[in-house]
């Protein structure tokens, strides 16, 4: 009885340490367990995937900051990788002034992959402050409020942004959003003000938050965490997209073993709780 | 293995591993690298607004071009600062009134539009939801849950007759929420640590791609 008892006193450096390995072991060497994918990211891939060439860029605000990269920045890059092999034009702006630091990695690395030139094939408008103020002013005139590029480019001398003039020359807006302003406040203003489709990608903190607003019909399409990135990031290679490395593909033998391991704790916590109190 | 060779990296892997060392017990390196964050989170901040939002919204318009109407916005901002001067301090009132009027104007029927009307047409039981037998009966589930939940937080009438149990299922349906809520937030955590970690044995050590 005292064993199972000393099963609620296990000292939490011990829990650490386990939760610690059971990460690194899988990363160092992968096991190579099977990513399912969920319908809602389906339906984001599909409606990106339906689009071509001759349909308008899409928007891809990136609302978030380093401390939630290793769910969203994958998200970008599958997403990136997605467009440019369907040869579809890319917006990118961030709502957070710590965006646009990280879309400026996604820029330098994904266009040169497939050999796609800036102001032709994308565009980075960078960070404007106001959240809703800016996306209602986007949806009367995007040059309004940009009027130059991260870059300090006019936006007028970027062949692709010259026939773009709001919401209606964009095919789809996806938000990978961290917190607020984020997908919430492109659904308020974007989406119900001017009739834009939206898509997102969510931290899984939010993810339960935002299954509502996609069974509703509001967003296209919803990426949940770091495992929609995986997911996200297997549908783009199922499809020959792309063969680039895979961030969070790589982390879900450890996301799944990490979670086995909680799941084993909790019971082992539970399991002894009872006992204890049965005892008293 | 293969250290890297940039400083920054090194820098980086470095205050990582202050702030893990909080796991073992709070200790000197942790709170150093939590006071470096926060001194550069603020003086980042700072110089964002001032590059991204004061100097190209008002002091080019203003100072450098002339655009004389944008006194007013300028006058606003600066009677956030009468809050210093007790005799004066009443005019801040102003440009929190313009905010709050016009937040609310803003907010108020997208709120409404996106929150309450088009969930509302998303939980009705509409007949394309039974084309499939599986979207059908998540229909029918989600109106149960929507509507049990509901009466759980409905306080004008005494729980007896139908409303006992209906609450007492709307409370299955919110545990169940909170539930979810607490894996992915479960999920989250792990893959920040999954993040770091790849960050340590990747552009740190080289271990993996």
């Amino acid at each position: 009885m005292k064993v199972i008892e000393s099963l609620t006193k296990i000292p939490r450096q011990a829990i650490f340490i386990t939760i610690a390995l059971a990460i690194i072991i899988p990363l160092i060497v992968p096991i190579g367990i099977p990513v399912n994918v969920m319908p809602q990211t389906q339906k984001l891939f599909d409606a990106i995937d339906e689009l071509g060439p001759e349909s308008g860029p899409v928007l891809l605000s990136c609302d978030f900051d380093p401390q939630s990269m290793p769910e969203l920045y994958p998200m970008l890059v599958a997403i990136m990788r997605h467009c440019f092999a369907r040869n579809i034009k890319i917006m990118l702006m961030s709502l957070w002034p710590t965006g646009p630091g990280l879309v400026e990695m996604a820029v330098d690395a994904v266009p040169k992959e497939f050999h796609k030139v800036y102001g032709q094939d994308l565009t980075f408008l960078g960070y404007k402050a106001g959240g809703s103020a800016v996306i209602l002013g986007m949806g009367e005139s995007i040059r309004d409020v940009f009027p130059t590029d991260y870059y300090g480019t006019p936006i007028d001398s970027l062949a692709m942004m010259r026939s773009v003039k709001n919401y209606k020359d964009i095919s789809l807006i996806v938000s990978l959003s961290a917190g607020d302003p984020g997908y919430r406040t492109w659904l308020l203003y974007a989406q119900s003000r001017y009739e834009a489709r939206v898509g997102t990608g969510v931290t899984a903190v939010s993810a339960a938050d935002a299954y509502p607003f996609v069974e509703s019909g509001q967003l296209v399409g919803l990426i949940s965490g770091m495992k929609g990135a995986s997911e996200y990031e297997v549908l783009v290679k199922r499809k020959g997209y792309s063969e680039g490395i895979r961030k969070a593909a790589q982390g879900m033998d450890a996301q799944s073993l990490g979670h086995l391991l909680i799941m084993v704790f909790i019971i082992i916590g539970n399991v002894g709780y009872f006992f204890s109190r049965r005892r008293r | 293995m293969n250290l890297s060779p940039d400083i920054w990296v090194w820098v980086s892997a470095f205050l990582t591993l202050c702030i893990f060392s909080f796991l073992f017990r709070d200790n000197l390196l942790y709170r150093f690298a939590e006071h470096l964050f926060v001194g550069i989170s603020a003086g980042y901040f700072i110089a964002i607004t001032w590059h991204n939002v004061i100097y190209p919204n008002l002091v080019i318009p203003l100072f450098k071009q002339g655009n004389i109407i944008f006194i007013i916005p300028f006058a606003f901002g600066i009677l956030y600062f009468t809050r210093f001067i007790p005799k004066l301090a009443y005019l801040i009132r102003l440009p929190i009134a313009f905010l709050i009027g016009w937040g609310s104007g803003v907010a108020i029927p997208a709120t409404f539009q996106t929150y309450i009307i088009k969930q509302t047409q998303g939980t009705l039981l509409v007949p394309d939801a039974f084309l499939r037998w599986d979207s059908g009966l998540w229909a029918v589930i989600g109106l149960v849950g929507v509507v049990s939940t509901l009466i759980y937080f409905f306080f004008s009438k005494e729980r007896k007759g139908i409303l006992k149990p209906t609450a007492n299922l709307g409370i299955i349906f919110i545990m169940l929420g909170f539930g979810a809520s607490f894996g992915y937030t479960v999920m989250a955590r792990i893959s920040l640590l999954i993040g770091r970690i790849q960050f340590l044995l990747g552009p740190w050590l080289g271990i993996i791609k």
